[in-house]
């Protein structure tokens, strides 16, 4: 017993065993989606190897010293910045959304590292020496390095990732102290933006808002008037944008705000979705005899929809492990971040604990129909290499940061 | 109470109940669908899940160039089995009802047996009316066997023109896979030609019938009645260049003979014929196309899948004296005055090289009307092989035309460079540039070539690219598109070419090699050739334009093991020019006068 007590000081098993359970089903869950499909049915071979590339990768970045964490962040963030651009202009489609580099018979998503690389930047950037969050300047760049990577994955489109990096970067923020007038600063232009390609309407509509809340915050009239002159110009900058854009470029911006365009599609889709898991019922339908699975009443199962995988075959008990497994995960990553020893390692492990759980989130709620068609994959179980990989490469450094919390420097 | 801190209380209380909220909010749907609501969410799926039934849109329809339909599309029956309900003692029967060999049934099952045994096999394609109606007495007795209504093209409207048209297929895995998201497994798409080309715009898009089935697949009805639906669009229909009465004339003339022929309108590119001969059967293709029919296509000598009018090369022989004659003229090395004692052949250092005749004094006009050989091994030899080799490039040789079709070949014109690679630098003598002046040696020329080559003559060296596309019909908002053609000028002057064109017009219409051919109301103009051929019988060529003052089509005719040019090949280039222009004095193109375009398009592919 002695033993394992020192193990769990230095390695914190309730994390990784939890994600060890999660892509055990995860592979489960693509075996049984891919063994009779025409085209994809080698995908559970190559997610196997995915597996043993990532948990490989996850020992070397928990082994790593802690402190390289910190010099890698404004490099990897300056090269995945780049990957962004460069998948823009050679990536290949896929889906509509142009985000992939191809390599060989393998594809690479430069927006998966981009995460990684935005929330080691992030956290060095508000945790670095003389920062002061409530400094407009200090937020302004913070929020600079959260935003430009979404814009450039605006232009893919790619939905569920843009809104993946809006929240990871609202909440390190938030977590840094950010004051409630400071909060509005940041949100409001995005919401008056929003509005904008709502309409004129919403557009004054939403400025008069802004024009109530500055009222209620009374502030001086210099930063009340810097405010409003910040939004209004957001909303008339983005208009101007949109102008100059090409139609197709216009479109997918259009497509990318309203992901139901194309209503059959995405509602046949969350249709099967809820019918694969609610016909699962108690115990599930048993592994290989869903027979929305095996039919394929659901495309692309393997990805993006591949908890009704598990919400058929193994009802709600599989259901119900599967999101318990998650839930230890977020609540340790919570606690880690009480007990890390210094802001960085905490703003990191709420960065990772963040992205997670968006797309835990935006996933599950998807697949039982709670939030809108997003797709976005789910982590550790979806079937794919980048997001495999990045998510295994986080896991290492959380658990690096808990490997190090009682260390002082 | 301040909380505007680094990792505040209140702050992570917020996130704390963000987290267990939502695994709450979770549960409890979750609880709702898989447990409260399971047997409803089970009927559902047992028996009312939807499922996307999609319909092929009819490929875009060809017409020529004054809207006669060349290829078609007929309604056909394809039977089809899907392995997971299918009784395999059911094979024999329907192998001798489909009056196919015993075993066939087995082989495309076992072809497709990496596919999910869901998905409905096509086992025969364009299958009898009378083999429809026994499958409807007993279908009950047929399980996983049914039958699909679709369109196939329909070839049955005059001309065949196998290698310009190109075939459609199932669409091969591997292409599947490269153009993700855009196709399903068991669509056609089109293989070489035109088919290929212009695949994008003849496709059109498939329709969905969105229909309930149970989990077994049986269909019990229409998801909301239909209204989700989406209808077939058929694909865009395209004007192609082509003239089918010209077409008709080639096609006819080559029936028992191999070889070429390309016609092109000088002026614009458009190819008003093109034949490659033997032709293959597209109908053979429309069907799923059985292994005898492949075995017998690939291993007959005569190559029928072979496109000969763009991909086969031979030396044009004296077809192209008129480079040289070009050079000379441009390059002022030559002039009218310039002449050429022919005493029936060329000595060169330790060789000599033969002509036809004793020709006597000869001059630029006369050696092309009389196809003399010394007068162009004199030529070429002062020209030099680079200058030469520069004059044969501008008109085209060497390098691909950029048809709009992907099979095609871009020949060989030799030049220093070429020879030293091939050779060595001392590997080679000046004696092999002779036999050039003549049109023979390593040099390599397309049919297409030869007929852009004389479109160059006919039209001044003003040309654009050959090009099958006229227009194309766009389905869905039923607006014509003018193909532009791309104009080039290849910059020779108009005094060289009035007196190489001059020649020309005598070898028909003078004491020349093809006065056989003179018609009484046409010009026609032209320069026989006929190219010695190492594996049998010379190849007899004619290129050639009309009418001689306003050339409204250039020509180009290639007959394999045909013997002299003047016999076996100028009177086919004779006959499709009379069946293009006397056409075209007595009918005017109508219909498409009465469908105005809308704009001009450039087509890349």
């Amino acid at each position: 017993m002695n033993i394992n007590y020192k193990l769990q000081d230095r390695f914190d098993l309730s994390i990784f065993l939890p994600v060890i359970g999660l892509i055990i089903f995860g592979l489960l869950a693509i075996y049984s989606s891919t063994v009779n499909h025409p085209t994809a049915s080698g995908n559970f071979q190559k997610q196997v190897v995915f597996v043993i590339i990532s948990l490989f990768v996850f020992f070397v970045t928990f082994s790593l010293p802690l402190q390289s964490f910190k010099k890698f962040a404004i490099a990897l963030y300056a090269v995945s910045i780049f990957f962004l651009v460069a998948v823009l202009v050679i990536g290949k489609t896929v889906y509509g959304a142009k985000s992939w580099f191809g390599i060989g018979g393998f594809g690479f998503q430069p927006s998966e590292l981009a995460k990684l690389g935005t929330i080691l930047m992030l956290s060095y950037w508000l945790t670095y020496k003389s920062r002061d969050i409530n400094n407009l300047k200090d937020i302004g760049v913070a929020l600079l390095i959260g935003v430009f990577p979404v814009a450039l994955i605006m232009l893919e489109p790619d939905m569920g990732t843009s809104i993946v990096f809006l929240v990871i970067t609202v909440s390190l923020i938030f977590w840094s102290g950010i004051s409630l007038f400071g909060l509005f600063v940041v949100l409001s232009p995005g919401i008056v933006t929003f509005a904008s390609i709502l309409g004129t309407y919403a557009f004054i509509v939403a400025l008069l808002l802004v024009v109530a809340a500055l009222f209620f915050f009374k502030k001086d009239l210099f930063n009340s008037t810097a405010v409003f002159i910040i939004n209004l110009s957001a909303g008339f900058f983005f208009d101007y944008i949109y102008r100059v854009l090409k139609p197709h470029q216009q479109k997918r911006i259009a497509s990318f705000l309203d992901p139901s365009a194309d209503p059959l599609g995405a509602g046949y889709n969350a249709l099967q979705a809820k019918v694969a898991i609610g016909s699962g019922g108690f115990w599930g339908k048993g592994f290989l005899h869903g027979n929305q699975t095996q039919l394929r009443f659901i495309p692309e199962q393997w990805t993006d929809f591949i908890y009704c995988v598990i919400g058929e075959e193994f009802g709600y008990i599989g259901s119900m492990i599967v999101i318990l497994l998650f839930l230890i995960i977020f609540l340790r990553l919570f606690k880690l971040s009480a007990t890390a020893k210094d802001r960085f390692s905490v703003l990191v492990t709420v960065g990772v604990l963040t992205l997670l759980f968006s797309h835990f989130a935006l996933n599950i709620g998807m697949n039982v129909g709670v939030t809108p068609v997003i797709g976005l994959p789910l982590p550790f179980l979806s079937y794919g290499g980048s997001t495999q990989f990045i998510n295994m490469v986080m896991i290492g450094i959380v658990l690096n940061i808990y490997r190090n919390r009682k260390l002082h420097t | 109470m301040n909380d505007n801190y680094f990792g505040s209380l209140f702050r992570r209380r917020i996130v704390f109940v963000i987290i267990v909220g939502f695994f709450a909010i979770c549960s409890v749907q979750l609880f709702n669908m898989q447990i409260l609501q399971q047997p409803t969410y089970s009927e559902k799926s047992d028996e009312n899940s939807v499922k996307p039934i999609y319909q092929l849109a009819p490929r875009g329809i060809f017409y020529d160039r004054n809207h006669k339909v060349l290829v078609g599309n007929k309604p056909s029956f394809t039977l089809r089995i899907t392995p997971s309900t299918y009784d395999k003692k059911l094979t024999p029967y329907l192998e001798a009802i489909l009056g196919m060999s015993p075993g066939y049934i087995d082989r495309i099952l076992k072809l497709n047996e990496s596919y999910s045994k869901f998905i409905p096999r096509k086992i025969a394609k364009d299958v009898s009316f009378k083999v429809i109606a026994w499958y409807e007495e007993n279908s009950s007795k047929l399980p996983g066997v049914d039958y699909v209504m679709e369109t196939q093209r329909d070839y049955s409207f005059g001309v065949t023109g196998a290698h310009m048209f190109g075939y459609t297929k199932e669409i091969p895995l591997e292409v599947f896979q490269r153009r993700k998201g855009e196709y399903d497994i068991g669509d056609e798409i089109g293989f070489g030609g035109i088919e290929k080309t212009y695949e994008d715009y003849l496709r059109g898009e498939k329709g969905i019938k969105y229909m309930l089935v149970d989990a077994k697949q049986k269909t019990i009805g229409r998801y909301k009645a239909g209204e989700e639906d989406r209808a077939t669009i058929k694909g865009d229909d395209l004007t192609l260049t082509i003239d089918k009465d010209a077409q008709e004339v080639a096609e006819e003339e080559f029936k028992d003979k191999r070889g070429a022929v390309v016609a092109l309108d000088p002026s614009t590119g458009e190819v008003l014929a093109f034949l490659s001969s033997p032709q293959y059967n597209l109908e053979d293709f429309a069907k799923v196309t059985s292994n005898e029919v492949w075995r017998e296509l690939n291993n007959n000598p005569d190559r029928p899948m072979f496109n000969r009018a763009s991909m086969s090369t031979f030396a044009p022989g004296s077809t192209f004296k008129m480079i040289s004659a070009i050079a000379g003229l441009e390059e002022g090395i030559i002039d009218t005055n310039f002449k050429v004692n022919c005493g029936g052949g060329y000595q060169f250092g330790d060789r000599y090289f033969k002509c036809l005749h004793v020709h006597g004094t000869v001059d630029v006009e006369t050696s092309i009307e009389k196809s003399c050989n010394t007068f162009y091994y004199t030529l070429v030899n002062k020209l030099g092989l680079d200058t030469w080799s520069k004059y044969a490039k501008k008109f085209g040789f060497g390098t691909k035309t950029k048809i709009d079709i992907p099979e095609e070949s871009s020949g060989i014109v030799p030049s220093t460079e070429y020879y030293n690679r091939v050779y060595g630098k001392n590997g080679w003598t000046k004696g092999f540039v002779i036999s050039l002046g003549i049109g023979q040696g390593e040099l390599n020329v397309t049919p297409l070539q030869l007929a852009q080559y004389a479109a160059l003559f006919a039209n001044y060296g003003k040309s654009a690219r050959p090009h099958f596309l006229k227009s194309y019909m766009d389905t869905q908002t039923n607006k014509r598109y003018d193909v532009k053609p791309q104009y080039y000028d290849i910059g020779i002057s108009r005094k060289s070419f009035d007196i190489v064109r001059r020649a020309m017009y005598l070898v028909v219409n003078g004491a020349g090699t093809a006065t056989n051919i003179k018609l009484p109301d046409i010009a026609i103009a032209g320069k026989t050739g006929t190219a010695q051929n190492p594996h049998g019988k010379d190849h007899a060529i004619f290129v050639g334009f009309a009418p001689y003052n306003n050339p409204k089509i250039a020509i180009a005719v290639i007959v394999e093991n045909a013997g002299f040019g003047s016999i076996a090949a100028a009177p086919i280039a004779r006959d499709i020019i009379k069946a293009y222009l006397q056409k075209d004095k007595k009918e005017e193109p109508k219909d498409l006068a009465a469908l105005p375009a809308v704009k001009e398009a450039n087509i890349e592919h």
